[in-house]
């Protein structure tokens, strides 16, 4: 009799749960339109291409790097330890409130508004990338001037020679 | 600490209900591979469902933020290979890692025994990762859950599964009853 009930109970549960719609609160996001435009306005929203090879190579604890480009421009070349997420996924992610996130795009503005959408989802320690994957291929992948960056990650400075992955080669097809 | 100190307590909790379930027997566990006893199919889908029906209904009232709920992340070859390990690990030694804990812990020697097998077996992945490196990283899915992998609402599958659970018990008894 004790088992017929529960059975009931998780079937009513379940059944109501099939038209009750998403249970994360992506849809029950606020902004703060005041908050958004300081952090913009101290340059809290991003963080360059040599900071984020530092925090790289620094491992960074809780760095968690999302790339929002297709699977096929992730495949071609990606930022070390990047995960990719496709755009329409990123809301129903889930991250630990320890995390940092730093959001990739190809040119910085499909990443820029990721993070406005995270942000507006209570994420506190988020920032994207900002000028873009182009950006981590001119400052740290093949700089003018190599620097201890470059040669960590296995970059070369401009000129380049070889088919090297380099900004010229993958840079800025989209958003 | 606190989190460690909340991990000791569900884990106690954890043993404590698998002990009660009949779940440190080994014979007991060597009967679902067997179809004669479906008790480790009703403990855990049971526990599934309970879990499953708490996170989505906390969730949606409000009471949970479900987006920061950790969801380990997916390597679908290396994960299969795994699955397939642990199965005819299972099979073979008639426990698995938390029901042998649980045996060893109600003084069975069988149980104690695989916790040694199973501590050799880490030890010896450990020694040998760099051996299989490139395929433990291999396959990387990120954080993948059914609803994004199906592409239906989180609740349909929530219903879903719901009525698996309960179409397996039902199967399950008749087995049950006629083994």
């Amino acid at each position: 009799m004790i088992r017929r009930t529960l059975a009931v109970v998780a079937l009513a549960a379940g059944a109501l749960a099939a038209v009750s719609g998403s249970p994360f609160r992506a849809e029950r996001a606020t902004i703060d339109v005041a908050q958004l435009a300081h952090a913009v306005a101290v340059e809290e929203d991003h963080v360059t291409a040599l900071e984020l090879a530092q925090w790289i190579r620094d491992r960074k604890p809780g760095l968690r790097i999302i790339d929002l480009r297709t699977a096929a421009e992730f495949a071609e070349y990606h930022v070390p330890r990047a995960e990719r997420i496709a755009f329409e996924q990123l809301l129903g992610t889930p991250f630990r409130p320890t995390e940092t996130i730093v959001l990739i795009s190809d040119g910085g503005a499909h990443a820029a508004q990721a993070w406005v959408f995270l942000r507006a989802l209570g994420h506190r320690d988020v920032y994207f990338l900002r000028g873009g994957l182009g950006e981590w291929l001119d400052e740290v992948m093949s700089p003018s001037k190599p620097t201890d960056l470059t040669r960590y990650f296995g970059g070369m400075p401009r000129p380049h020679a070889n088919g090297a992955v380099t900004a010229e080669t993958i840079r800025r097809r989209g958003c | 600490m606190n989190a460690l100190v909340v991990a000791v307590g569900i884990g106690i909790a954890f043993g404590f209900a698998l002990e009660r379930a009949g779940l440190g027997d080994a014979r007991k566990l060597a009967g679902q591979f067997y179809g004669t006893d479906f008790t480790v199919l009703k403990v855990m889908f049971s526990a599934i469902v309970t879990a499953m029906l708490g996170a989505y209904w906390l969730g949606r009232l409000g009471v949970v933020d479900l987006s920061q709920v950790y969801v380990p992340e997916t390597w679908f070859l290396p994960q299969l290979a795994g699955g397939a390990i642990f199965g005819a690990g299972f099979v073979l030694a008639g426990l698995c890692p938390g029901t042998s804990c649980v045996a060893a812990a109600t003084g069975r020697g069988d149980g104690a025994l695989v916790m040694l097998g199973m501590f050799a077996g880490v030890l010896g992945s450990g020694l040998a990762f760099d051996a299989f490196r490139g395929f433990y990283e291999s396959t990387a899915r990120g954080a993948l859950t059914l609803p994004q992998l199906l592409g239906v609402p989180y609740g349909v599958v929530v219903c879903a599964v719901v009525v698996m659970a309960l179409l397996a018990f039902t199967i399950a008894e008749k087995l049950e009853a006629r083994a």
